[in-house]
């Protein structure tokens, strides 16, 4: 049993080991000091490799509305957690944390929690639900 | 006896002293990472020998910049790429006659095939296209290949900050120790470097991996908001991040961490201590071998000739004494865009009827006896045709587009169009928007400055123009860049040729000139090349795919528009930035808002000077 667990395991890091490295620095694209909360309602989910994206609106530090660029783990990698293409729908009202951009003028954030209250799904919120 | 000896050595020693590189490589470690793949914090200039231009471009630039659509999928940068995740694969190309190695080839996780010819090429003219891995070739020194790579794309040194030009060159030395592989790079990067800078990466060899392929699709910005071109960067002195690594590696001196050639010698330490200081002499340092005039000029040479470029379908590029013309040819005639200066007509219409040949030659015989196809009687003589054969005459040049009035490129206007024909004219038609006529022309009474004979035929004053035909197999359409260069711009697009010609809101050899008393303006120059980014597609990782020919300059693609667009948002950031400060011209120009970029593409003399292009920046905000 433990052998089978063990080959499981190996095959899971085969598959999606090579997918998880990140194609730029979150450390360098990301003020990993900082943490903003953004509530607005999903406008664009993309599923995929090496990064997924969510796209919600939600209003900005002086309460204008934007476009913001959630940054997410890969496919394969949320895969392992339990997300999948329709986990996320256009019009899901959802309460995000996370990380800033550093650059001046960017919507971007790299996302560590995401909430929906209208069902109470959530991620980032339990052990391993973190992505590289 | 002796001779059996000799007999085995000869016979037994290889060809050639050759090493095999083939198979698949894992990193194993290089001087910033003794494990894995890493890369330096935000600031960490350590060891890197950047000059005063370099600095300031690391220092404003933004990791994020990887979120724009041109860079999300881009290979690493060569002085990078051996460092990247993933590994390397090495495979080689045998001649399959003579068996002699001629080339490797070379894949990374986030690469494409970058080629080393080893069977003795020469590098392309400069006026060729820059990739992201570069023209390499290599030779043998002992046991050592060693490769010598031009051709290559801007890019980053390191991660997180540090930038190369397009003009560095790279010489790498590949040996192999066993199951090792070092990889010793010098960085030759005058525009960013003080110095050639060397680093090495050692890998191992991995039988039990296969070099998988990095997925990566580009379908939308990354960086949020609602500007689809936003370009990230941070204006000079106003990064807040470029010391916060320090704040935890309060031993290491603030000086060195922001590089320089000389802090990379051991001797620097003396410059460190109070007490040494005054014995510390500073080392002599090694020259470039890279001569940046001669190459930004090679790429568009004065030098009275035309030289041919074919780019793909119908359409070549011909540079014609610093100016460029993209001409379609084809089994309807001639299209050209651009004529190039006055002086010159005369040697491009020349090279036009050259090429005009190429569709009227007979074309070679591959019909031999029976073998022929659509011969139902199974004989060869109506090829024979083919070969006692003549050229028949050049087919006409039908039409001829403005991208703009400036002097260089419409200067043939008159000898080329009255060298073609259109059904019903005299002459080729003549195509630009209506401010070109504008410009060439005036009202009845007046004295023109340009002939009636040079003008354009037709124009038009809405967003596009389109051929009312195909011209060549392929649409034609002309697009308005509204207040470029000038009020009268136009963008060309051969778009089966998948070509387009973009005037004078592109160049590789200097900054875009900007004639602000006739309409020309940074954001129009700007908002042109956005257009040709949101209409170009890259054939694969920001590469290829839809050519670019620049007013002047080395043929272009996605990936060269996007990084010449981004230098001009940052310099029109800053200089919008110093006006709101209430900085007048002069104190403008003495900031120097382009200073990271004047070795590449300012000058201190000619028709197109720094000051001249900073003073158009500001003046065509100060309108706003």
């Amino acid at each position: 049993m433990k052998a089978r667990i063990l080959l499981i395991l190996a095959a899971a890091a085969f598959l999606f080991g090579a997918t998880a490295y990140a194609h730029h620095s979150f450390s360098a694209v990301y003020n990993v000091k900082d943490m903003i909360k953004l509530e607005g309602n999903l406008v664009q989910f993309v599923f995929r490799n090496p990064h997924s994206f969510v796209f919600i609106e939600a209003p900005d530090q002086e309460g204008k509305m934007q476009r913001w660029s959630l940054e997410w783990g890969g496919a394969a990698q949320l895969a392992g957690q339990g997300v999948q293409q329709r986990t996320l729908n256009v019009g899901d009202h959802v309460i995000i944390t996370g990380q800033p951009s550093r650059a001046p003028g960017e919507y971007r954030v790299l996302l560590k929690t995401l909430k929906r209250p209208s069902d109470g799904f959530a991620w980032g919120t339990k052990q391993g639900e973190t992505f590289d | 006896m002796a001779i059996i000896l000799i007999a085995i050595m000869v016979l037994a020693a290889p060809a050639f002293a050759q090493v095999d590189f083939s198979g698949e490589w894992s990193v194993k470690n290089h001087e910033d990472c003794l494990t894995n793949s890493c890369q330096p914090p935000l600031g960490d200039y350590l060891g890197t020998p950047l000059n005063a231009a370099g600095r300031q471009r690391a220092e404003t630039t933004a990791e994020s910049i990887w979120g724009i659509p041109e860079y999300q999928c881009r290979p690493h940068s060569p002085a990078h790429q051996w460092r990247g995740v993933g590994g390397a694969r090495f495979q080689k190309e045998i001649d399959p006659i003579t068996r002699e190695l001629t080339a490797y080839h070379i894949q990374w996780w986030r690469s494409l095939d970058r080629v080393i010819y080893l069977d003795g090429r020469p590098h392309p003219p400069a006026w060729a296209p820059h990739t992201w891995t570069g023209f390499s070739t290599g030779k043998w020194v002992g046991n050592t290949l060693v490769v010598t790579t031009t051709h290559l794309k801007d890019g980053y040194l390191k991660r997180s900050g540090p930038q190369t030009s397009d003009m560095f060159t790279m010489t790498e030395y590949f040996t192999r120790h066993g199951d090792l592989l070092v990889t010793t790079e010098i960085i030759d990067d005058p525009i960013y470097l003080e110095e050639p800078f060397i680093q090495s990466t050692t890998h191992q060899l991995n039988i039990n991996t296969q070099l998988r392929l990095e997925p990566c699709t580009t379908s939308f910005d990354e960086n949020g908001g609602s500007d689809p071109h936003f370009v990230p960067h941070y204006l000079p002195g106003k990064n807040p991040f470029l010391k916060e690594w320090l704040e935890e590696h309060k031993w290491i001196p603030e000086a060195a961490a922001k590089g320089g050639a000389q802090t990379t010698y051991p001797e620097y330490r003396l410059a460190l201590n109070d007490a040494t200081r005054p014995s510390y002499r500073p080392v002599n340092l090694s020259k470039s071998a890279v001569d940046v005039r001669k190459a930004v000029t090679a790429e568009s040479p004065g030098d009275g000739e035309v030289h041919v470029m074919p780019v793909q379908g119908n359409v070549y590029m011909l540079v014609v004494d610093g100016s460029n013309v993209a001409v379609s040819i084809g089994p309807e005639g001639a299209l050209l865009v651009d004529t190039g200066s006055a002086r010159m007509a005369d040697k491009l219409l020349s090279t036009v009827r050259q090429l005009l040949t190429t569709t009227t030659a007979p074309a070679p015989n591959k019909c031999v006896g029976s073998t022929c196809p659509t011969i139902p009687w199974g004989w060869s003589s109506p090829f024979i045709d083919s070969i006692v054969a003549s050229t028949a005459a050049p087919r006409p040049i039908r039409y001829i587009f403005n991208t703009s009035a400036a002097p260089e490129h419409v200067g043939g206007n008159e000898k080329i169009a009255f060298a073609g024909t259109y059904p019903g004219r005299t002459g080729a038609m003549i195509i630009a928007h209506e401010n070109v006529l504008n410009r060439m022309s005036a009202p009845t009474g007046k004295e023109a400055p340009t002939s009636d004979k040079a003008w354009p035929t037709d124009t038009y004053h809405r967003d596009f123009f389109k051929l009312s035909d195909w011209f060549n197999g392929e649409p034609i359409i002309a697009y308005h860049e509204p207040n470029a260069y000038s009020d009268g711009d136009s963008i060309v697009f051969f778009r089966h040729s998948e070509v387009i010609n973009a005037g004078e809101i592109l160049s590789t050899v200097s900054y875009p000139v900007i004639d602000v008393a006739k309409g020309g303006s940074i954001n129009g120059v700007i908002n042109g090349l956005n257009h040709i980014l949101d209409v170009a597609v890259a054939e694969t990782r920001s590469q290829g795919g839809t050519w670019i020919i620049p007013g002047h300059g080395r043929l272009c693609d996605v990936g060269d528009v996007a990084s010449y667009r981004n230098m001009l948002v940052m310099i029109r950031d800053r200089v919008q930035d110093m006006i709101k400060g209430g900085m007048t011209l002069d104190q403008v120009r003495a900031a120097k808002p382009s200073m990271d970029f004047d070795g590449r593409y300012g000058s201190e003399t000619g028709p197109w000077t720094t000051n001249m292009f900073v003073e158009a920046v500001y003046q065509s905000l100060k309108k706003l």
